[in-house]
């Protein structure tokens, strides 16, 4: 199954035979990888925060003084009062921060569970059926490659008006490519099997193939594409917020964030500075952990 | 590995680089400053046609004083008439103005400017299917008619007081023979004028060249001392302000309160700042436009409202400058714009009372709509959370929140208004409270007393009968008026300038320290 | 290989008409066009007057043939904003963007292939893991947020860059690295994957028995093996990459097309939003065509599927 461990021993029935069990390996490979386990860690942790959020915020995020605007953090000479600041109508930056990850963990979860249904629906009849199937997945696909997904989203946002669901539904309407393109390459790569032709023989239902012996064999690859467009929709939505067509205010949301800090950025950087580091670090525990997951279910193919 | 072939080939081709970037950085070198006479200045705003009669915007105004002339001019300080392309005129009658037009003036590229230029562009401008952008600025004319090279009159479709404004701000003469060669469009890319600046260079929305004119002609605008003006769109203020402190311009505007406050404590910029005519104000849906048993047709619900704001504060840490909290539902310097009318203290305890007399003991939840100036209108929504009104805060761009408050109406909405930069009630309250699709309260009353108002002649009557309508609408509270607007001018202590009150960089009256 | 490139072709067609459809549907579902032509300071008959004159009371399958037979034939329509033919402002602006895509993914190549390449002959070196933080932290960074960390380092603290404008070459340095960074993993990691497969051939294997030196074995026949894959990959990212130059042109005031796009779609300015969409999407599809064609021509392999 993977070149890796056949590099190194030469006879892999006998690996298997005496070697530690498949799990076992897994694991092993899964707790090794460092990549993995700093993005499932970081990861961890922004989640916790976003579910946790009443407890952790010391302020109500919405509530605004604007007698208090623009606070510096408590490194930069503020008080402890507001350890990050605040924002240009005086709310606690820390407070948005916090409630802010709710947002992101959101869009990214729920756009990426929209494409994943939509990518993987349309990648797999394309590979399991071929023929006149494939050929219109192929080009729906090569139609929504060809649209600039930054423009498209903006010009749609503009046009329903931005919020919170309108932002997640185009997001998940745009971003299916990925999933259909590695869903249709895998259902191709597993119809040959032997396990599906035997299922067939033994009078399966098509809808019971697919479920049963086509999609358990493709979730890992599903799976990786799955945080990979996690990251992508948390990316955009933020681009989006920032350019003025994302969710609204007062939504803490971080790329609206940083739209708002941009104002006062040659004066205050910290309002840039503090809510940019945010949403790098959790995109890029996504991206680490999407990376490790493939390294370690695939090993052979880290590109 | 190198053999001599390749060796050369990859010295001709270091040339040929060095030589473009040579010529790159020749081609594009900037220089700010008085030593060279240039200065450079910004737009915030992409203008979408320099021909002033096809752009609605302040960019717009700013090169049409410069570029071109009108037939008078006013004095922005001291606010006289005076003669400029005219140097005499007088009503013949209600609907007639008969102009005497200054000799020996010539456009800038050489055509004479007599009788013919003024009944050409007044002509075009008043046909309705020329188009001309803001109507309200030239439907008032009817046609014009040359008496002889020097004279002319101007015929009204009605009596119109405000002529005489109208002919001194956005009417300016346009040269007939080239104007009815090029059309908006050419005359856009290669505007030609009779005004203390000429046009050296357009690039279509960011990039404009003016050199100064140096056959003006006696003008009361004065004669332009500033040799060159260079003036880039850049859209992001931070850009702005970066390249200010780099020296690559020498004047911004329009620059919001928080930055303009940090650039002032800095000595190499002076920071001007000047009030504008613009209000920024609540429109409640009174009527029930959006419902029948909307919370706003309810007179406690509209009042909580107005208690439930600071708008102190929103002056004091927003808008800051020459901005004030207004009352009234027009500009304080306004004809009729009364003062003397029931304001609302900010008192959220009140408001949350009001609401609970009002059946809402737990507050409401509603939509809000705003189309610009996100904090401000953000604060504000704020405000009306606290009191227990839920706002669901929807920004949408200008021309969709008009159509759907001329369609359905909004509950309630952040709006404002310029009023043209015309200094009179007529221009603000009375475009919005007589039933048009925009009017949100519908109040037959009031409707009446504009109308009385806006028709007669005796400023007595008139005076009285807006004063009505005002103090019905403060009572009512149909509108909840915020703060009067201001702009920041910035720009670096070479340049001596003094902004006036009608938000109008005027070049001529600039120079150098 | 013609019958190939027939098929690819008709694929292409098909896709810029289905494009051409969506955009023009999309905008056609906005806000009221004529509002927006007729400004803030228009009353409510300048706006109807400007309906009619412009057709916008027509069926939209009417106005969308209108549309199409005449951008067939080149013409966009005009600008409502700025009143002037907006195929001739977008071959204006275009020059801007086209110019900040070449040297986008001219920075990426010449980052982002020596990088590969230098992790595929030492695997997990410092130079792979250097590499791969580099390919990991790129696509993590929001672009909006690098731009302006640039622009606070090197035009406010050092002051050595300008950071706004297009006026000379120093103006499109920060443009390049922000807009070309966005580039730069996939192809790095397209490089060394490449170069790690072609390097463990029974080819390469042969060129080094025989005797050949390492630099020769690595640079001619490895890599020119390893790169052609990449540089099809870099066309259709150049087809991305001027689709996406929308932020960065936002954050540099370019006056390119992406800027032009993000201004349209605030002024309702139909005509350019709806030509831009196309053109975009038109690059992207010839890249894509190019790129095909290129993989087909090489690699024979590649004309079945």
């Amino acid at each position: 199954m993977s070149d890796a461990t056949t590099n190194m021993t030469p006879d892999p029935m006998l690996e298997a035979i005496v070697g530690p069990t498949p799990g076992q390996m897994l694991r092993k490979r899964i707790f090794g990888h460092q990549g993995l386990m700093i993005g499932v860690v970081v990861l961890s942790i922004l989640v916790l925060v976003a579910i946790f959020a009443p407890l952790l915020a010391p302020h109500d995020p919405y509530a605004q003084s604007l007698m208090a605007r623009m606070k510096p953090p408590v490194f930069l000479g503020g008080t402890w009062e507001h350890p990050l600041g605040t924002d240009h109508l005086g709310r606690d930056y820390l407070s948005r921060l916090i409630y802010g990850a709710r947002v992101s963990l959101l869009i990214g979860l729920v756009a990426a569970t929209i494409s994943g249904v939509i990518g993987t629906a349309m990648g797999v009849a394309a590979g399991y059926f071929g023929g006149k199937v494939d050929a219109v997945v192929t080009y729906l696909i090569n139609v929504r490659l060809a649209m600039p997904v930054v423009l498209v989203a903006l010009a749609v946002v503009a046009i329903l008006g931005g919020s919170l669901q309108v932002v997640i539904v185009v997001l998940g309407l745009l971003l299916w490519d990925r999933f259909a393109v590695v869903m249709r390459s895998s259902t191709l790569q597993v119809r040959g099997r032997e396990y599906v032709a035997a299922a067939k023989a033994v009078g399966c239902s098509t809808p019971r193939v697919l479920m049963s012996e086509i999609m358990p064999n493709i979730a890992n690859n599903l799976i990786v594409v799955m945080t990979l467009e996690m990251a992508h929709a948390i990316l955009l939505e933020a681009a989006l917020s920032f350019l003025g067509l994302g969710v609204q205010p007062p939504t803490p949301s971080w790329g609206l964030m940083v739209s708002e800090g941009k104002n006062m950025m040659l004066f205050e950087p910290w309002m840039v500075l503090i809510p940019g580091a945010v949403l790098f670090v959790l995109v890029l525990a996504i991206n680490l952990m999407g990376d490790g997951l493939r390294d370690v279910t695939a090993p052979e193919n880290r590109s | 590995m190198y053999n001599k072939g390749n060796n050369m080939t990859f010295k001709v081709k270091a040339l040929g680089m060095a030589a473009a970037a040579v010529a790159m950085i020749a081609a594009g070198a900037v220089q700010a400053n008085k030593a060279d006479g240039v200065l450079n200045a910004a737009f915030t705003k992409e203008l979408e046609n320099v021909d002033s009669y096809f752009n609605s915007s302040r960019e717009g105004v700013v090169l049409q004083r410069a570029i071109w002339d009108g037939l008078i001019y006013r004095d922005p300080a001291t606010n006289e008439y005076k003669g400029n392309l005219a140097t005499s005129w007088e009503w013949i009658d209600d609907t007639t103005l008969e102009f005497k037009l200054r000799e020996g003036v010539t456009f800038h590229n050489g055509e004479p400017f007599n009788a013919d230029d003024v009944v050409y562009t007044v002509n075009f401008v008043a046909d309705e299917s020329n188009g001309v952008k803001t109507q309200r600025n030239v439907n008032w004319m009817k046609s014009a008619e040359k008496i002889d090279d020097y004279t002319v009159r101007i015929h009204l479709k009605a009596a119109f007081p405000a002529a005489i404004e109208f002919l001194s701000g956005p009417v300016s003469m346009y040269p007939n023979e080239y104007y009815a060669k090029v059309g908006p469009s050419g005359m856009g890319l290669e505007p030609v004028g009779t005004g203390p600046y000429k046009v050296s260079k357009v690039v279509p929305g960011s990039h404009f060249v003016l050199e100064k004119n140096e056959n003006y002609h006696d003008s009361p605008k004065g004669q332009p001392e500033i040799a060159k003006v260079d003036i880039r769109t850049i859209p992001d203020v931070n850009t702005q302000i970066a390249e200010l402190f780099s020296g690559s311009l020498d004047l911004i505007w329009q620059t919001p309160a928080d930055q303009a406050e940090k650039l002032s404590t800095m000595e190499q910029f002076t920071v001007a700042n000047e009030s504008t005519m613009r209000i920024g104000y609540l429109t409640l849906d009174a009527a029930g436009r959006t419902g029948e048993d909307n919370p706003f047709t309810k007179l406690k619900v509209r009042q909580a409202v107005a208690h439930a704001i600071d708008r102190e504060a929103l002056v004091g840490a927003l808008l800051k400058g020459k901005s004030k909290v207004v009352s009234s539902a027009c500009f304080p310097s306004q004809f009729g714009c009364e003062q003397d009318l029931t304001s609302y203290e900010y008192d959220p305890e009140k408001a949350k009372a009001l609401l609970a007399e009002a059946g809402y003991p737990d507050g409401f939840s509603t939509d809000f709509y705003a189309y610009r100036d996100r904090d401000y209108a953000e604060a504000i929504a704020s405000f009306l959370n606290a009191v227990g009104i839920d706002t669901n805060f929807n920004m949408l761009q200008y021309s969709a929140l008009r159509e759907l408050r001329m369609k359905e109406g909004t509950p309630v909405s952040f709006q404002t208004w310029g009023s043209y930069s015309i200094n009179d009630t007529s221009a603000i309250t009375s475009q919005f409270f007589k039933f048009g699709s925009l009017d949100d309260a519908r109040d037959e009353e009031v409707r009446d007393w504009l109308n009385v108002a806006d028709s007669a002649t005796d400023p007595e009557v008139r005076k009285e009968n807006y004063s009505k309508a005002l103090k019905k609408i403060a009572d009512q509270a149909y509108w909840v008026p915020m703060f009067s607007y201001n702009t920041n001018y910035v720009y670096t202590k070479e340049i001596d300038y003094t902004p006036t009150p009608d938000e109008v960089l005027r070049f001529t009256t600039m120079s150098w320290n | 290989m013609l019958n190939f490139i027939l098929k690819r072709l008709g694929l292409a067609v098909l896709v810029a008409f289905t494009v051409s459809f969506i955009s023009f549907s999309l905008m056609f579902l906005s806000g009221d066009p004529a509002a927006a032509l007729a400004g803030e300071t228009a009353s409510d008959q300048d706006v109807e007057a400007i309906r009619v004159l412009y057709g916008f009371d027509r069926p939209m399958l009417v106005q969308y043939w209108d549309w199409l037979s005449s951008a067939l034939v080149g013409d966009l329509g005009e600008s409502y904003y700025f009143k002037l033919p907006v195929a001739s402002l977008i071959a204006e602006r275009l020059q801007v963007t086209m110019l900040l895509g070449l040297c986008g993914i001219s920075f990426a190549l010449l980052t982002a292939v020596p990088l590969g390449v230098a992790a595929a002959i030492r695997p997990n070196s410092i130079i792979d893991r250097v590499a791969l933080f580099l390919s990991v932290a790129g696509q993590a960074m929001p672009s909006f947020w690098f731009g302006l960390i640039l622009i606070v380092v090197f035009s406010i603290q050092f002051g050595i860059l300008p950071p706004s404008g297009t006026s000379t070459w120093r103006h499109f340095i920060m443009p390049t690295i922000v807009l070309g960074y966005y580039a730069m993993p996939a192809i790095m990691r397209l490089t060394r994957a490449g170069m790690l497969e072609v390097l463990s051939s029974d080819y390469i294997r042969t060129a080094r028995a025989k005797g050949a030196s390492e630099f020769k074995v690595l640079f001619k026949h490895a890599l020119r093996n390893a790169i052609i894959p990449v540089v099809s990959l870099a066309a259709v990212q150049m087809g991305f990459m001027l689709g996406g130059s929308i932020v960065v042109e936002s954050i540099f005031a370019l006056h390119g097309a992406g800027y032009l796009a993000w201004e349209s779609i605030a002024r309702n300015d139909l005509p350019t939003v709806q030509a831009l969409i196309l053109v975009f999407s038109l690059f992207y599809i010839v890249f894509t065509f190019l790129s095909d064609v290129l993989n087909a021509w090489l690699d024979p392999r590649m004309r079945a599927g």
